[in-house]
Protein backbone atom coordinates (compact mmCIF):
# COMPACT_ATOMS: atom_id res chain seq x y z
CA UNK A 1 0.00 0.00 0.00
CA UNK A 2 3.32 2.64 1.25
CA UNK A 3 4.93 1.27 -1.92
CA UNK A 4 1.71 1.88 -4.48
CA UNK A 5 1.25 5.48 -2.89
CA UNK A 6 4.80 6.22 -3.31
CA UNK A 7 5.60 4.92 -6.91
CA UNK A 8 1.94 6.80 -8.16
CA UNK A 9 2.76 9.87 -6.39
CA UNK A 10 3.70 13.07 -8.46
CA UNK A 11 3.73 12.88 -12.22
CA UNK A 12 5.79 8.95 -12.42
CA UNK A 13 2.00 7.49 -13.57
CA UNK A 14 1.56 10.06 -15.94
CA UNK A 15 4.70 10.06 -17.46
CA UNK A 16 4.51 6.27 -17.92
CA UNK A 17 1.51 6.47 -19.07
CA UNK A 18 3.30 8.70 -22.01
CA UNK A 19 5.71 6.49 -22.71
CA UNK A 20 3.85 3.82 -23.43
CA UNK A 21 1.40 6.24 -25.44
CA UNK A 22 4.90 6.40 -27.52
CA UNK A 23 6.20 3.55 -27.97
CA UNK A 24 2.60 2.29 -29.55
CA UNK A 25 2.84 5.34 -31.83
CA UNK A 26 5.74 4.04 -32.88
CA UNK A 27 4.69 0.32 -33.50
CA UNK A 28 2.42 2.21 -35.97
CA UNK A 29 4.66 4.36 -37.60
CA UNK A 30 7.02 1.77 -38.15
CA UNK A 31 4.16 -0.17 -39.84
CA UNK A 32 2.97 2.96 -41.67
CA UNK A 33 6.60 3.74 -43.30
CA UNK A 34 7.18 -0.46 -44.01
CA UNK A 35 3.69 -0.17 -46.25
CA UNK A 36 4.12 2.90 -47.97
CA UNK A 37 4.48 1.34 -50.93
CA UNK A 38 1.81 -1.07 -50.24
CA UNK A 39 -1.57 -0.82 -52.57
CA UNK A 40 -4.67 0.33 -50.96
CA UNK A 41 -2.86 0.76 -47.09
CA UNK A 42 -4.45 3.07 -45.05
CA UNK A 43 -1.74 5.04 -42.87
CA UNK A 44 -2.85 4.45 -39.17
CA UNK A 45 -1.94 6.29 -35.76
CA UNK A 46 -3.21 7.46 -32.21
CA UNK A 47 -4.09 11.03 -32.23
CA UNK A 48 -2.04 12.61 -29.60
CA UNK A 49 -4.28 15.36 -29.15
CA UNK A 50 -7.10 12.85 -27.67
CA UNK A 51 -4.36 10.68 -25.67
CA UNK A 52 -3.22 14.72 -24.20
CA UNK A 53 -7.00 15.22 -23.19
CA UNK A 54 -7.73 12.10 -21.89
CA UNK A 55 -4.48 12.65 -19.59
CA UNK A 56 -5.69 16.12 -18.34
CA UNK A 57 -9.13 15.07 -17.36
CA UNK A 58 -7.78 12.17 -15.17
CA UNK A 59 -5.38 14.58 -13.91
CA UNK A 60 -8.16 16.88 -13.00
CA UNK A 61 -9.86 14.13 -11.72
CA UNK A 62 -7.18 12.39 -9.60
CA UNK A 63 -6.48 16.38 -8.03
CA UNK A 64 -10.04 16.34 -7.08
CA UNK A 65 -10.08 12.50 -5.25
CA UNK A 66 -8.48 11.11 -2.38
CA UNK A 67 -4.27 9.98 -2.93
CA UNK A 68 -4.45 6.49 -4.90
CA UNK A 69 -8.16 6.61 -5.83
CA UNK A 70 -7.74 7.70 -9.65
CA UNK A 71 -5.62 5.58 -11.20
CA UNK A 72 -3.61 6.38 -15.08
CA UNK A 73 -3.09 2.64 -16.72
CA UNK A 74 -7.04 2.35 -18.32
CA UNK A 75 -6.25 4.93 -20.33
CA UNK A 76 -6.71 3.75 -23.91
CA UNK A 77 -6.42 5.05 -27.65
CA UNK A 78 -8.24 4.02 -30.82
CA UNK A 79 -6.14 4.08 -33.55
CA UNK A 80 -7.22 5.97 -36.59
CA UNK A 81 -6.51 6.60 -40.17
CA UNK A 82 -5.33 10.32 -40.97
CA UNK A 83 -7.80 11.79 -42.78
CA UNK A 84 -6.31 14.73 -44.40
CA UNK A 85 -3.55 12.92 -46.70
CA UNK A 86 -4.09 12.51 -50.10
CA UNK A 87 -4.98 9.30 -51.80
CA UNK A 88 -2.40 7.83 -54.43
CA UNK A 89 -3.88 6.20 -57.71
CA UNK A 90 -3.12 2.78 -55.80
CA UNK A 91 -5.11 3.55 -52.83
CA UNK A 92 -2.47 4.20 -50.26
CA UNK A 93 -3.12 7.69 -48.55
CA UNK A 94 0.85 7.71 -47.56
CA UNK A 95 2.53 10.93 -46.47
CA UNK A 96 6.01 10.55 -46.29
CA UNK A 97 6.54 14.12 -44.80
CA UNK A 98 4.34 13.71 -42.23
CA UNK A 99 5.10 9.81 -41.20
CA UNK A 100 8.97 11.28 -40.57
CA UNK A 101 8.10 14.05 -38.89
CA UNK A 102 5.38 12.64 -36.79
CA UNK A 103 8.10 9.70 -35.97
CA UNK A 104 10.61 12.54 -34.76
CA UNK A 105 8.54 14.21 -32.51
CA UNK A 106 7.56 11.12 -31.23
CA UNK A 107 11.38 9.96 -30.16
CA UNK A 108 11.72 13.58 -28.94
CA UNK A 109 8.60 13.19 -26.53
CA UNK A 110 9.73 9.89 -25.51
CA UNK A 111 12.86 11.62 -25.08
CA UNK A 112 11.43 14.01 -22.95
CA UNK A 113 9.34 11.98 -20.58
CA UNK A 114 11.97 9.51 -19.98
CA UNK A 115 14.22 12.15 -18.79
CA UNK A 116 11.60 13.38 -16.38
CA UNK A 117 11.03 10.24 -15.30
CA UNK A 118 14.29 9.59 -14.38
CA UNK A 119 14.68 12.68 -12.45
CA UNK A 120 11.23 11.51 -10.58
CA UNK A 121 13.22 8.34 -9.04
CA UNK A 122 16.48 10.21 -8.25
CA UNK A 123 14.38 12.42 -5.89
CA UNK A 124 12.93 8.89 -4.84
CA UNK A 125 15.88 7.20 -4.44
CA UNK A 126 18.28 9.90 -2.44
CA UNK A 127 14.66 10.33 -0.19
CA UNK A 128 15.28 6.22 0.21
CA UNK A 129 19.30 6.78 0.61
CA UNK A 130 18.70 9.50 3.33
CA UNK A 131 21.10 11.09 0.75
CA UNK A 132 21.45 14.29 -1.53
CA UNK A 133 23.84 13.20 -4.32
CA UNK B 1 9.63 -2.14 -28.53
CA UNK B 2 12.24 -4.84 -30.62
CA UNK B 3 8.97 -5.65 -32.74
CA UNK B 4 9.27 -2.32 -34.05
CA UNK B 5 13.05 -3.36 -35.59
CA UNK B 6 11.04 -6.78 -37.16
CA UNK B 7 8.73 -4.33 -39.03
CA UNK B 8 11.67 -2.55 -39.93
CA UNK B 9 13.44 -5.21 -41.17
CA UNK B 10 10.33 -6.13 -43.62
CA UNK B 11 10.03 -3.06 -44.98
CA UNK B 12 14.17 -2.97 -45.54
CA UNK B 13 13.73 -6.70 -47.07
CA UNK B 14 10.51 -5.60 -49.10
CA UNK B 15 12.03 -2.49 -50.62
CA UNK B 16 15.40 -4.46 -51.56
CA UNK B 17 13.66 -6.81 -53.05
CA UNK B 18 11.67 -3.84 -55.20
CA UNK B 19 14.74 -2.51 -56.33
CA UNK B 20 16.57 -6.23 -56.99
CA UNK B 21 13.30 -6.14 -59.24
CA UNK B 22 14.17 -3.13 -61.09
CA UNK B 23 17.38 -3.75 -61.73
CA UNK B 24 16.82 -7.13 -63.57
CA UNK B 25 14.36 -5.21 -65.81
CA UNK B 26 17.10 -2.37 -66.40
CA UNK B 27 19.53 -4.65 -67.14
CA UNK B 28 17.38 -6.77 -69.46
CA UNK B 29 16.32 -3.66 -71.53
CA UNK B 30 17.39 -4.80 -74.45
CA UNK B 31 16.88 -8.85 -74.18
CA UNK B 32 15.03 -10.37 -77.10
CA UNK B 33 15.83 -13.66 -76.69
CA UNK B 34 15.22 -16.49 -73.57
CA UNK B 35 17.07 -18.58 -71.48
CA UNK B 36 17.20 -21.28 -73.92
CA UNK B 37 17.76 -19.04 -76.98
CA UNK B 38 14.38 -18.64 -78.84
CA UNK B 39 12.85 -15.59 -79.73
CA UNK B 40 10.94 -14.33 -76.79
CA UNK B 41 11.74 -11.04 -75.60
CA UNK B 42 12.06 -10.03 -71.97
CA UNK B 43 8.43 -8.76 -69.76
CA UNK B 44 9.23 -6.39 -67.26
CA UNK B 45 8.81 -7.78 -63.50
CA UNK B 46 6.81 -6.26 -61.38
CA UNK B 47 6.61 -6.66 -57.17
CA UNK B 48 3.00 -6.95 -55.37
CA UNK B 49 3.08 -5.69 -51.80
CA UNK B 50 0.66 -7.03 -48.89
CA UNK B 51 0.49 -5.50 -45.16
CA UNK B 52 1.74 -7.82 -42.67
CA UNK B 53 5.63 -10.53 -42.64
CA UNK B 54 6.00 -13.18 -44.79
CA UNK B 55 5.81 -15.78 -41.93
CA UNK B 56 2.83 -14.18 -40.07
CA UNK B 57 0.57 -11.75 -41.78
CA UNK B 58 -1.24 -10.61 -38.95
CA UNK B 59 1.44 -9.05 -37.27
CA UNK B 60 2.63 -5.44 -38.67
CA UNK B 61 5.11 -5.20 -41.80
CA UNK B 62 4.95 -6.01 -45.45
CA UNK B 63 5.85 -8.52 -47.39
CA UNK B 64 6.35 -9.35 -51.22
CA UNK B 65 2.82 -11.15 -51.88
CA UNK B 66 4.48 -11.77 -55.66
CA UNK B 67 6.45 -11.18 -58.34
CA UNK B 68 4.48 -10.27 -61.55
CA UNK B 69 5.02 -10.29 -65.17
CA UNK B 70 3.51 -6.81 -66.62
CA UNK B 71 1.03 -8.08 -69.31
CA UNK B 72 1.29 -4.54 -71.76
CA UNK B 73 2.46 -4.37 -74.93
CA UNK B 74 6.06 -5.21 -76.34
CA UNK B 75 7.61 -2.20 -77.79
CA UNK B 76 8.19 -2.96 -81.59
CA UNK B 77 10.43 -1.08 -83.53
CA UNK B 78 11.22 -0.90 -87.09
CA UNK B 79 14.44 -2.61 -87.69
CA UNK B 80 14.23 -4.32 -91.31
CA UNK B 81 18.22 -5.09 -91.43
CA UNK B 82 17.97 -6.92 -87.63
CA UNK B 83 18.53 -10.59 -88.06
CA UNK B 84 16.00 -10.64 -84.81
CA UNK B 85 12.89 -8.88 -87.42
CA UNK B 86 9.49 -10.22 -88.42
CA UNK B 87 8.05 -10.75 -91.58
CA UNK B 88 6.87 -7.05 -91.70
CA UNK B 89 10.53 -5.79 -90.35
CA UNK B 90 9.75 -5.51 -86.81
CA UNK B 91 11.78 -6.53 -83.74
CA UNK B 92 10.07 -6.65 -80.53
CA UNK B 93 12.06 -5.37 -77.27
CA UNK B 94 10.98 -5.79 -73.69
CA UNK B 95 8.46 -3.65 -72.10
CA UNK B 96 10.53 -1.97 -70.11
CA UNK B 97 10.64 2.24 -69.84
CA UNK B 98 14.28 3.26 -68.23
CA UNK B 99 12.51 7.09 -67.30
CA UNK B 100 9.95 4.47 -65.22
CA UNK B 101 12.32 2.09 -63.60
CA UNK B 102 14.60 4.85 -62.36
CA UNK B 103 11.67 6.90 -60.55
CA UNK B 104 10.80 3.63 -59.15
CA UNK B 105 14.24 3.17 -57.91
CA UNK B 106 14.51 6.11 -56.82
CA UNK B 107 11.11 5.52 -54.54
CA UNK B 108 12.75 2.53 -53.46
CA UNK B 109 15.74 3.77 -52.40
CA UNK B 110 13.88 6.86 -49.93
CA UNK B 111 11.12 4.14 -48.74
CA UNK B 112 14.64 1.96 -48.02
CA UNK B 113 15.98 5.00 -45.83
CA UNK B 114 13.01 5.99 -44.36
CA UNK B 115 12.89 2.53 -42.89
CA UNK B 116 16.51 2.87 -41.32
CA UNK B 117 15.70 5.78 -40.16
CA UNK B 118 12.48 4.31 -37.85
CA UNK B 119 14.46 1.12 -36.67
CA UNK B 120 17.36 4.12 -35.57
CA UNK B 121 14.71 5.78 -33.69
CA UNK B 122 13.23 2.83 -32.01
CA UNK B 123 17.24 1.89 -31.06
CA UNK B 124 17.64 5.85 -29.39
CA UNK B 125 13.86 5.54 -27.84
CA UNK B 126 15.31 2.04 -26.55
CA UNK B 127 18.53 3.07 -25.15
CA UNK B 128 16.87 6.31 -23.53
CA UNK B 129 14.19 4.23 -21.38
CA UNK B 130 17.10 2.04 -20.79
CA UNK B 131 18.41 4.75 -18.74
CA UNK B 132 15.66 4.68 -16.35
CA UNK B 133 17.91 1.85 -14.74
CA UNK B 134 20.61 3.59 -14.33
Amino acid sequence: MFLDRLLNQGNAPLLEQWLQFTEARERLLAEDVANVSTPHYQQKDLSLAQFQSALRERMNLRDSSPPGAVRFEDISMDVQSPRHNLMFHDGNNRSMEQLMTDQAKNALMHTLAVELLRQQYSVMEMALRERVS
Amino acid sequence: MFDILDTGASGLMAQRIRLDTIAGNIANINTTRDADGKNDPYRRRFVVLAPGRADDPSLPGVHVQQVGIDPSPLIRRYEPGNPEADKEGYVSYPNIDLSIEYVNALEASRAYEANVTIMDTAKSMFTSSLRLLA
